[in-house]
């Protein structure tokens, strides 16, 4: 019998019976073959393997981590709060030390999902490892975090959530956004004023084969990592990358995926995109479990495998070589303040959900502070849902940003300018929402 | 009337039953080293109060082939094995003649590397040098496509007494169960064939001239003609052969917890909507998992005798065993004897359990009916301890659609059935902390033989459909045809169903009801490419699921 050196969690959710819509690519039949090869390899037989049954995300754990408008019914259906659901059970698992490391493969992914939600965009509505992080936080108490996203997108959702948080590291190796969605990614985004350098954005270029991928775990992810000292790690699985995906152009295989996640060692992996549901998930799958699990996987190839026809070419390495040098140059100059202690940094944001076709337009506001990841107000205006106020006061916030945040609420609440407001209070443990019905003089409730 | 014999571990018990009950019983010890010695005898014992013209059925339950297993005594084995990228097949090395070969075939069952002729021509040398007679072809992804084992098979034809291919064990998928169960399939077929004659020639000679059939883990039985093709369903079988006696001495129709407390364990079933359950991927014998299907039963160390200790000023029951109980003789307390003293039971000599309680009691502190109360406390919390577990663990068993997630638990006990010698003792008592009506039945002592004689037969199969690749597969049953790009869901599922029921019939079941027939698993997926749906991915799954002979429940069941 085989036995795993790390005793692994494996959450399976494939959501049998739901899809975005018939022939959508996050459709029904995505995670059924690498089901087939799981139970066919006798994953779940090998001592120290086992699976679990996902968790059922409350309204209240997606409240903490998003603004949804106008609720979190109206943007998420039952699949997505079984997906973070299942990151949450892996969590859960971890923290309390059942298992070693967890990986959650479940659907709908979640990494395009910003802070604020009005519908899907890239096919995700809430982020699973978002949801899953702050549920970490306020069961378990405050931890660093680090994130690393290996989908072939840019993880522009989980960045915006942690655009101003300098507890959680956000590391994204992505198709450069020259040629792939989202379009963004670059070196210059690097996280708000109170978190420069947390966001670490390493764009690669088309044709990046197992050799790029690695490279750039040794010599910029792994001593960022070794620089931040996490207490946890996880790793945004996305498995787009790979040489037969259908809507990207990458080089990535099987076995780099899974020496990738060796190398990375992440205490929890969620699974994110990655739509070559037969030619390469079933493999990539199988790597990163064996992997994480510390089994032998030097036998998992894709059945029409040529190291040769997926090498990258020379012109490919010397670019991700002088990326690498310039991350890591940009990486260790010193941090210039960009504003004065106690004012708000504001910078304005159009975000487009296109798989629903709705357009939202932002004002974002962060305290600049030194003691804690800084009160943050967000004004939205979309195209379904006019006038919404989101104001969070972070976790472990200091009392100034907690009473500004506070403050702000009380006269958002008088001037009657918003329809619907919602609170992430995190230092009192408060998600609320008010909306104008409730605002309103002639409501019975009056605040 | 019906005939079964079980032969356990201790003794061999025969019953014959009729539609108002038990006709004849028998018990003999059992022979380890000559089964079919302790077989003939029971058989010949119970003939003796019965008719053997009139036994209509004969079902057998043997600890042969786990014995062989257990003891290693088995037939050395070629194994083929064609395993393709994955975890490397060599982990998975069992016996000597254990040969991976090239070859591969994928999760939709296409041949993605063919088979190595020179390398397999090479190893068959070996074997027939070594002088080996009994095989097994595996493949990774054989249920998928069996084209792999099917070459193998052909292949190995001239020089083998017998091949196991792997797809024929089980439809369901996982590699490397299908190599343990072909393993061990071919390797304890020369004896299971050599107790299967013998027991087929002792049976003429009796006189009977009903069908045989022999029982499996799953609480069903297999036709003779076929348990001979797959001696390895016949493994474990016991705890079976009990589950199903319950069945037929109690009425069960709803969800419920069956207790069967021996000596040294009490072993814990539950059942849904009357029905036992099964596990999720087959069972583990001498070290490897198999495909092999079996009734989930968690067996913990709290039995009559089970010792009461005091340890560090804490008292324990069990798991530790040490009979005999002061009541009958004993030298130290067991849980018999604390039964005694709350009066609860009356076995044996109730003035020794007493004594010997008394003496524990002083030295605790306690008032004597206080330490007993304590004892079965503890020796019932464990109980339902255990069972809570085992429930949860069925509740908590994945599923993989948000209806399912959201439908809620599938098991909610209401009902305790207890059996075995303190059954009569606790059952109040745990009726009481289960918070469950709890039953005794009559006649718990023969269970395993009940069940035995009245237990139908089981069979699953799988079948898969490509529609894209316009094929269908029942690996179990070796169908492999032609689909038209319109095949459903629905067609799959009558397809299935009629092939078992067809199949049964080929094997002397004439009396199979449909209704019988279930349905476990009936999913189809619309496999798409670039936005256009390029065909359907059908599974589905039908079993006749263990179940009692309800005309000859009447007279036996406990009111």
């Amino acid at each position: 019998m085989i036995e795993a050196k790390n005793k692994l969690g494996v959450i399976f959710f494939p959501a049998y019976d739901w899809a975005i819509d018939a022939t959508h690519p996050e459709r029904e039949e995505r995670l059924l073959y690498t089901q087939d090869q799981l139970r066919e390899e006798g994953i779940f037989d090998i001592k120290g393997i086992n699976e679990y049954k996902p968790a059922i995300a409350e309204p209240e754990d997606i409240d903490r981590t998003h603004f949804c408008y106008p609720d979190v019914d109206s943007v998420t259906t039952e699949s997505h709060l079984i997906a973070a659901g299942g990151a949450i059970k892996a969590a859960q698992l971890v923290m309390d030390k059942e298992v070693d490391k967890a990986f959650a493969i479940v659907r709908p992914p979640g990494h395009h999902a910003m802070k604020v939600v009005h519908g899907n965009r890239g096919f995700c509505n809430v982020n699973n490892e978002a949801v899953m992080i702050e549920f970490i936080r306020e069961t378990y108490g405050h931890r660093r975090i680090a994130i690393v996203d290996t989908d072939c997108h840019h993880g522009d959702g989980t960045q915006n959530i942690y655009w101003h948080d300098p507890d959680t590291l956000f590391i994204s190796l992505h198709q450069d956004g020259r040629t792939l969605y989202p379009g963004s990614g670059f070196l210059n985004e690097r996280g708000g004023p109170n978190a420069i350098g947390r966001t670490i954005n390493i764009p690669l270029p088309p044709q990046t084969s197992d050799d790029g991928f690695l490279y750039v775990i040794d010599e910029v992810v792994l001593p960022i990592l070794e620089d931040f000292k996490p207490d946890l790690i996880i790793n945004s699985a996305g498995q787009d990358n790979h040489y037969t995906d259908p809507i990207t152009n990458m080089s990535f295989s099987a076995q780099g995926y899974a020496r990738l996640n060796e190398k990375l060692n992440p205490d929890i992996a969620v699974l994110e995109g990655g739509y070559a549901i037969q030619g390469a998930l079933p493999y990539v799958n199988l790597g990163i479990v064996l992997a994480m699990a510390g089994v032998d996987y030097s036998q998992v190839r894709e059945p029409d495998y040529d190291p040769e026809k997926i090498r990258q070419s020379a012109k490919v390495d010397d670019y991700i070589e002088n990326l690498c040098r310039e991350i890591m140059s940009q990486q260790r100059r010193p941090v210039e303040p960009v504003g004065k202690e106690g004012d708000f940094f504001s910078r304005t944001k159009s975000v487009y959900y296109d798989t629903d076709g709705i357009s939202d337009e932002q004002t974002e506001k962060v305290m600049i502070c030194s003691s804690c990841a800084g009160l943050r107000v967000i004004e939205s205006r979309s195209s379904i849902h006019e006038r919404c106020l989101g104001i969070e006061i972070p976790i472990q916030a200091c009392k100034r940003c907690r009473e500004t945040g506070l403050k702000i609420l009380t006269e958002a609440k008088k001037a009657m300018r918003y329809r619907t407001i919602r609170l992430i209070n995190r230092v009192d443990r408060e998600y609320r929402s008010f909306s104008q019905e409730e605002l309103s003089p002639r409501s019975k409730y009056f605040f | 009337m019906l005939l079964g014999i079980d032969v356990g571990g201790t003794h061999t018990d025969a019953v014959v039953i009729n539609q108002q009950g038990l006709v004849a019983t028998a018990k003999v010890v059992t022979d380890h080293d000559n089964l079919l010695h302790s077989v003939q005898e029971a058989l010949e014992k119970v003939l003796q109060d019965a008719s053997p013209r009139q036994i209509r059925n004969i079902n057998l339950s043997t600890t042969l082939t786990t014995n062989a297993i257990v003891e290693q005594k088995l037939e050395p084995v070629g194994m083929f094995v064609a395993a393709g990228p994955g975890i490397d097949p060599q982990q998975y090395e069992i016996g000597d003649y254990f040969f991976p070969c090239r070859g591969s075939i994928d999760h939709r069952g296409v041949e993605r590397a063919p088979l190595d002729d020179g390398e397999i021509d090479k190893n068959l040398r070996t074997c027939r040098d070594e002088g080996i007679r009994c095989y097994a072809a595996v493949s990774k992804f054989s249920p998928r496509n069996p084209l792999h084992e099917n070459i193998i098979q052909q292949k190995l034809q001239s020089q083998a007494d017998f091949v196991t291919v792997g797809h024929q064990l089980s439809g369901r998928l996982n590699f490397p169960r299908r190599i343990a169960t072909a393993y061990y399939n071919s390797a304890i077929r020369p004896p299971f064939n050599r107790f299967a004659d013998a027991i087929g020639s002792s049976i003429e000679k009796l006189g009977l001239q009903a069908p045989i059939n022999i029982l499996k883990a799953d609480g069903g039985t297999m036709p003779f003609a076929i348990s001979r093709k797959v001696p390895v369903q016949s493994i474990l079988s016991g705890p079976a052969a009990s589950v199903m006696g319950i069945v037929a001495l109690c009425d069960i129709d709803d969800d419920a917890v069956i207790l069967d407390i021996g000596g040294t364990t009490t072993d814990i079933a539950v059942f849904a909507a009357g029905s036992p359950l099964l596990q999720k991927e087959g069972i583990a014998l001498g070290g490897h998992a198999t495909l092999v299907q079996a009734i989930i039963t968690r067996s913990i160390g709290i039995g009559g005798d089970s010792l009461i200790q005091v340890n560090q000023e804490k008292l324990t029951v069990g798991p530790q065993r040490h009979g005999p109980a002061m009541a009958f003789g004993g030298a130290k307390p067991t849980l018999i004897d604390a039964c005694n003293v709350q009066g609860v039971s009356m076995a044996g000599n109730k003035q020794a359990s007493m004594d010997g309680m008394a003496k524990l009691a002083k030295n605790l502190g306690l008032p004597l009916p206080e330490l007993a109360a304590q004892v079965i406390d503890l020796a019932v919390s464990s109980i339902m301890e255990a069972t809570r577990e085992l429930i949860q663990e069925i509740n908590n068993r994945p599923v993989y659609t948000v209806h399912e997630m959201l439908s809620g638990p599938e098991l909610t006990p209401e009902k305790l059935y207890v059996m075995g010698g303190p059954a009569a003792a606790l059952a109040d008592t745990l009726g009481k902390r289960f918070s469950m009506p709890a039953t005794v039945p009559h006649d718990y002592a023969i269970a395993n033989a009940i069940g035995a004689a009245l237990t139908r037969s089981t069979m699953e199969l799988e079948l898969f459909a490509d529609t894209e690749k316009k094929t269908l597969i029942i690996p179990e049953l070796d169908i492999a045809e032609e689909i038209p790009f319109q095949y459903s869901l629905d067609d799959a599922v009558s397809r299935g169903r009629e092939s078992l029921a067809d199949y049964l019939k080929l094997h002397g079941h004439q009396h199979i009801d449909e209704n019988d027939i279930e349905t476990i698993e009936a999913d189809v997926f619309n496999m798409i490419n670039n936005y256009f749906t390029v065909g359907r991915n059908i599974r589905v799954s039908c079993q006749l699921k263990p179940g009692i002979d309800r005309a000859y429940r009447q007279g036996l069941t406990t009111p």
